[in-house]
């Protein structure tokens, strides 16, 4: 007997056959391979951290999956400019390219840093929040769910490399 | 003269663990050396030409005293020599072929064999549960003689009494033959060795020996150049001081500043080569504690699950961490600093000797009592460390035990019992600590008065060696006096090092207990590796018990067809779940034989059998990683594709979608922070992209909704087309897609067939049933 492929459980959408505009509005709009239209769609990411350029779940407004772009980069240029933006709106991840000042205090750290988005300073609760990944990227949630990001650690300033080594 | 009977005497409990097989009582000899009187006996009451089969001593008399009486057999009769405390003891005598039941009474702290004929019932031997192993295979090997002894062989179904499955053949230590307890995994309690323990210790040191090697050479030269000083100090005196300040040669101005210079190179050198030791030594300490604890890990992993039963997870922990961390304490700083303290001590000695042996003889004479001291203290030292260390591992076992059951704890409003029983604890470490401290206070300064004394001996004796005798200078002097000083310091830190030396015997002891464990469940020597198994599984009279007590499981079988899906239900502890955690060889059973596409399972590799087995446990467990870790655990290298594939036939890909960070959510430790449902969807997807040839499924949608579960089952009957399931529900409506149901009641297979033939039947399932149907009858309303 033959045994069903799990693959098969997921069907990407065919991105090549996929508009994606903004209507009037200003609201997402997408045209599905089969021709339905949907508005106010909602983009999300399966792996918002690991793997943010894949995977792309689409959502129309009564939060019903209407499809899946495996991988953003097979859309059509135009479209996949659209998208993007969206998620650039959906997923607000600045990147820290320095840390001015770190201190603990009773458990909770404070970070004073430097971003692409300007300067911000953030409380995190726990060293759990802060993630390393093997390729030196640092993911960090801080006490109200704001997401940070260091994309490589390793090529930070020293001196912002001694406080994070501390939290790590 | 010695027994007419006998054969020759085998050891008893013989059988190897790895190789039980079926038929244990095969190769066990029954025959003890029986007593001559008893032999007298025995002559009047058999015929000649009668062998003996069986001749077991009991450890209790049939009136319920310490005692030895005898269990007998021959191919004919029965016999039981009872000295019931009467200086002429009964003799009980059947023939076996008029037994017409043998009964073994499974009694609280004893057991006693029972015989019933047609018209007489009798107790005839006793013994208590030390002696089960030993007399329950023989009672199967009486039944066996009973059965032969029938001329009609339809009523040998009639003999009753335990099968051989309630005894695993208990292991002996080989050395003192003291039965081993269950939970040593094969090493003897009683002959653990020390001295043993340590000569294996090092042979962890012996990978390393090139920088161990450099390091002990360095220190032995750092004993030379400590030397220097000594003799630097003496020329100070005799050659500068002495003969500068009372006028006997003009002062020596170039001689003191070469002995100053002298001074602080011998001081730069020592101090170089001291660090470049102890950081070799700790190098070597710190590697011999990272191959022990990979080594100690890894076989964790792979002894069985009774293992894990039968220890708390808090004092499995501690081995892990603090004993393996004692133990590279010992190597890199104990064990070294023992070693220089003796070549010190014997450095010191032979110096004190040679500049005057009668007053190094004074020196010594405090010695034995310090020697004797720093044994005593050490014996007692050892004890109190060992109660610390036990107390230590009582407090973590409590903490591993009540921060994960935090909400029972809560929702039973049990905080403060929780709290005391913690604080006892605490309190206990505490008095043992201050035990500990207790003995320290008086040790020290005990070890320090007698150093007082050397010193004042050598004040006393010394100083009037210097009035009386010329040859003795003061530069003299002053070598004997931090000869003495540098005497007594290693031997102090000498006696201290006993209390470590113990520490790490303690450790060593626990470290290799957890090494020395023999998996109970490995693979034979031929085991073989199964390709792709198809999905034939046999139950052939399986029968299991977890304690050697009760059957969890009596004499089961079953054959269940490659892609049937077999729906498991009953009740409550009947055995759903001890049958699939033999499916995975979780446990080995007792008796009978499970089958995989033909091959027993015990003849099958374990990791090519539990690889193509995906298991839902009834509590799933998650690690603490993202969402997406714990979907693809068992297939490392599974694509994200699979992995979202997977979530969405278990129905989690779209709570997992809401949660912000999609499948990069991390869990939580024990995955507590999703939802008992959630975990089993994930949990499901889990097994799901194993990709298994045999599903199995414990409750695995218990904590959903009905309607997700039949998402969830509508999914799974895609999927598992092809595949061996078994799905154990209480929810019968979960086991609606089942070919088969399986109905297990008190460890029996009590009904099997499918939904309508077992409605039919009218029997247990049919009566589940309609107690479902009418509860949901009264939800609908």
């Amino acid at each position: 007997m033959e045994t069903a492929k799990i693959e098969d459980e997921v069907k990407p959408l065919d991105a090549k056959s996929i508009k994606i505009y903004r209507n009037e509005l200003d609201d997402l709009v997408i045209e599905l391979p089969d021709g339905s239209k949907h508005a106010k769609v909602r983009t999300m990411r399966a792996f918002p951290l690991s793997n943010p350029g894949e995977f792309i779940i689409l959502r129309d407004k009564e939060d019903n999956e209407v499809g899946l772009i495996e991988n953003i980069n097979e859309l059509n240029s135009k479209y996949k400019k659209v998208l993007e933006e969206e998620l650039q709106k959906s997923y607000f991840i600045p990147q820290i390219t320095k840390i001015k000042n770190l201190e603990e205090k009773f458990g909770i750290s404070e970070w004073e840093v430097e971003t692409n988005k300007g300067a911000h300073t953030f409380n995190v609760r726990n060293r759990e929040e802060v993630r390393l990944f093997s390729s030196g990227r640092v993911l960090i949630k801080d006490a109200d769910g704001n997401r940070y990001e260091i994309p490589d650690y390793r090529r930070l300033d020293p001196k912002s490399i001694a406080f994070l080594e501390t939290e790590m | 003269m010695h027994l007419l009977f006998s054969r020759n005497r085998n050891d008893k409990g013989n059988g190897d663990k790895s190789a039980k097989s079926s038929e244990p009582q095969k190769g066990v000899d029954f025959l003890e050396e029986i007593p001559e009187a008893l032999e007298m006996r025995l002559r009047q009451e058999i015929q000649l030409d009668e062998e003996l089969k069986i001749a077991l001593s009991t450890d209790m008399t049939i009136d319920g005293k310490y005692g030895k009486d005898w269990l007998l057999a021959t191919e004919k009769r029965l016999l039981a020599f009872n000295q019931n405390g009467k200086v002429e003891p009964d003799f009980f005598h059947v023939l076996l072929s008029e037994v017409d039941e043998l009964e073994v009474r499974k009694l609280f702290g004893n057991n006693i064999i029972k015989v019933r004929t047609k018209d007489k019932g009798a107790e005839i031997a006793r013994f208590s549960k030390s002696m089960a192993s030993k007399f329950d295979p023989a009672v199967s090997e009486i039944q066996t003689l009973i059965q032969k002894s029938k001329p009609d062989k339809g009523s040998q179904d009639k003999v009753t009494g335990p099968r051989e499955g309630f005894n695993k053949p208990k292991d002996f230590c080989s050395k003192c033959r003291r039965p081993l307890p269950e939970w040593s995994g094969g090493i003897c309690p009683h002959c653990v060795q020390k001295r043993k323990m340590f000569s294996r210790l090092f042979e962890y040191l012996l990978p390393y020996w090139h920088v161990a090697t450099i390091a002990m050479t360095i220190m032995f030269v750092l004993i030379g150049v400590r030397l220097v000083p000594m003799y630097l100090q003496k020329s100070l005196f005799d050659d500068v001081l002495i003969p500068g300040s009372t006028g006997k040669a003009p002062p020596n101005f170039k001689l003191l500043a070469y002995l100053a210079f002298g001074m602080i190179a011998v001081n730069i050198l020592s101090t170089v080569l001291g660090s470049s030791r102890e950081y070799m030594m700790a190098w070597v300490g710190h590697r011999i504690t990272l191959d022990l604890r990979h080594k100690v890990y890894s076989h964790l992993h792979m002894l069985s699950l009774s293992f894990f039963n039968q220890r708390e997870t808090g004092i499995i922990m501690t081995r892990v961490t603090r004993d393996v961390e004692r133990l590279q304490e010992f190597i890199a700083r104990g064990f070294p600093e023992m070693v220089t303290d003796t070549v010190m001590i014997m450095a010191m000695g032979g110096i004190m000797f040679r500049e005057n042996w009668w007053l190094a003889l004074f020196t010594l004479i405090p010695m034995p009592v310090l020697v004797i001291l720093t044994f005593y203290f050490g014996h007692k030292m050892h004890k109190a460390f060992h109660i610390i260390w036990k107390r230590w591992a009582e407090i973590s076992g409590i903490l591993a035990d009540t921060i994960p059951g935090v909400r029972v704890v809560k929702a039973f409003v049990r905080e403060k019992h929780e709290v005391n029983r913690f604080n006892n604890k605490a309190r206990e470490l505490f008095q043992g600590e201050m035990n500990s401290a207790k003995l320290y206070t008086v040790f020290r300064p005990l070890m320090g008065f007698i150093t007082f004394i050397g010193t004042i001996i050598i004040w006393f004796i010394g100083g009037g060696e210097v009035l009386r005798n010329p040859e003795f200078t003061i530069g003299a002097l002053t070598v004997f006096q931090s000869c003495m000083m540098q005497f007594y310091a290693p031997v102090q830190s000498l006696a201290q090092l006993n209390e470590r030396f113990q520490h790490a015997a303690t450790s060593a002891e626990r470290v290799f207990e957890i090494l020395d464990n023999k998996p109970e469940i490995a693979d034979k020597e031929n085991a073989i590796e199964l390709p792709d198994i198809k999905g034939h599984i046999q139950f052939k009279n399986v029968t299991f018990s977890y304690d050697g007590e009760q059957d969890a499981l009596d004499d089961v079988s079953f054959d269940v067809q490659p892609g049937e899906m077999i729906g498991l239900a009953g009740h409550t502890g009947a055995g759903k779940t001890t049958l699939i955690n033999l499916i995975c060889r979780f446990y080995d059973i007792n008796e009978g034989a499970i089958l995989v596409d033909g091959h027993d399972i015990r003849d099958i590799k374990i990791e090519s059998l539990r690889s193509q087995i995906g298991v839902v446990l009834q509590n799933p467990f998650l690690f603490n990683g993202t969402v997406a870790e714990n979907i693809a655990y068992g297939k490392p290298g599974a694509t994200m594709r699979e992995v979202i594939a997977a979530a969405k036939a278990a129905n989690a890909h779209e709570f997992i979608m809401n949660f912000p960070d999609g499948y990069d959510t991390v869990v939580g430790e024990r995955g507590e922070r999703v939802s008992g449902g959630e975990r089993q969807r994930i949990s499901i997807a889990r097994a799901i992209l194993k990709d298994p040839r045999i599903l199995i499924l414990d409750e695995a949608t218990s904590s959903v909704d009905t309607e997700t579960e039949s998402t969830i089952q509508e999914a799974l009957v895609r999927l598992i087309k092809g595949r061996t399931v078994f799905a154990i529900a209480h929810r019968l409506s979960t086991l609606k897609h089942s070919n088969r149901l399986l109905i297990l009641e008190k460890g029996k297979l009590a009904e099997i067939g499918t939904h309508n033939e077992l409605i039919e039947m009218d029997g247990i399932y049919a009566k589940l049933c309609k107690m479902q149907t009418e509860l949901s009858k009264i939800r609908a309303w």
